[in-house]
């Protein structure tokens, strides 16, 4: 029989047992199978999820992903369902809802804006009974803003209390 | 700094996805290793750069991967324990004109293709062929019987 190429032995480069290289491969590639499935099923966002929360005269309904990827943009829908007379519908936002995002739009636009211990306040003015009131707010997530926040949404008529959501959202590298 | 950490994960992960998908994507032409070699750059390059269109931005994903491709490279070199791990050792494909069908099928290659990379090679038939090895980048080297 020839000799085999210099450097190289028939114990290493043709009879050794490789099966631990090819466990670690199909390891491997099964990982990325069960990331791309998890994927499908919107594990790593962005498929939006609804919160409802009936208060006192007022209904509020936040429509928004509850995972973000960095870069991606992304809805949140707030809708005001007004029972009775509401004075100043004003929604307050966690900080997470703006921690590290950017707002590019806000449509309408309230009438006021403030902050309330360090939360973002929108004050959409006066609903009368039956009024319905849909606010969208486009966003955009900051690559570098990874984690997970709160993302509660409460509903005021001036400084009253009518209802609150309780949301977080998770931010993927 | 962030910018320097996906970069480090870029590469990783690249580097990690050659060495499962094996040798053969690494210079075979066939359409779906194309497919492969040609978009993976474009889909890595806005997960590490992402909005930073700036110069010294530029430098430090390219001085990273520099940094860790020279790494990668001398730690292969210095410790031949970590060599079989970084890169893969050369592979006895065809021994005496026949082909090695374990080491084949272990790296996806078929007898036809291994005949067509001889073909490229000036060699009509497997039967010239003395060894053939599979080599840790993909290419394969094909010595000849003496006539």
């Amino acid at each position: 029989m020839a000799d085999t190429p210099q450097y190289l032995t028939l114990e290493t480069n043709r009879d050794c047992d490789r099966s631990g290289e090819l466990i670690l491969r199909r390891g491997t590639i099964a990982l990325l199978v069960v990331m791309a499935a998890l994927a499908l099923t919107g594990f790593f966002g962005q498929p939006p999820r609804e919160s409802v929360a009936h208060g006192e005269g007022a209904t509020i309904e936040v429509l928004s992903p509850n995972r973000v990827r960095g870069g991606l943009f992304f809805q949140g829908r707030f809708t005001i369902i007004a029972e009775r007379d509401i004075e100043s519908a004003t929604l307050v936002l966690d900080r997470g809802w703006l921690e590290g995002m950017h707002i590019n739009t806000i449509e309408p636009a309230p009438v006021g804006e403030s902050s309330r211990q360090g939360r973002l306040v929108l004050d959409f003015g006066h609903l009368g009974p039956d009024d319905k009131l849909v606010a969208y707010l486009q966003f955009q997530v900051n690559p570098t803003n990874v984690g997970r926040r709160s993302q509660g949404v409460e509903l005021y008529d001036g400084e009253t209390l009518l209802a609150s959501v309780e949301r977080t959202v998770t931010v993927f590298p | 700094m962030d910018i320097v950490l996906r970069a480090i994960f870029g590469f990783l992960f690249i580097y990690l996805l050659l060495r499962v998908m094996g040798r053969r994507e690494l210079s075979t032409q066939q359409p779906f290793d194309l497919i492969m070699l040609v978009v993976v750059g474009d889909l890595i390059q806005q997960g590490i750069t992402q909005s930073d269109y700036s110069l010294t931005g530029a430098v430090l994903t390219v001085g990273t991967f520099g940094v860790l491709t020279v790494a990668f490279s001398y730690a292969s070199f210095r410790f031949k324990r970590l060599r079989p791990i970084l890169e893969a050792e050369p592979l006895i494909i065809v021994q005496n004109g026949k082909p090695v069908e374990k080491n084949l099928r272990h790296e996806r290659l078929t007898v036809g293709e291994v005949a067509a990379e001889a073909r490229l090679q000036q060699i009509p038939s497997l039967d010239a062929v003395e060894w053939a090895v599979l080599e840790s980048s993909g290419k394969i080297s094909f010595l000849t019987r003496p006539t």
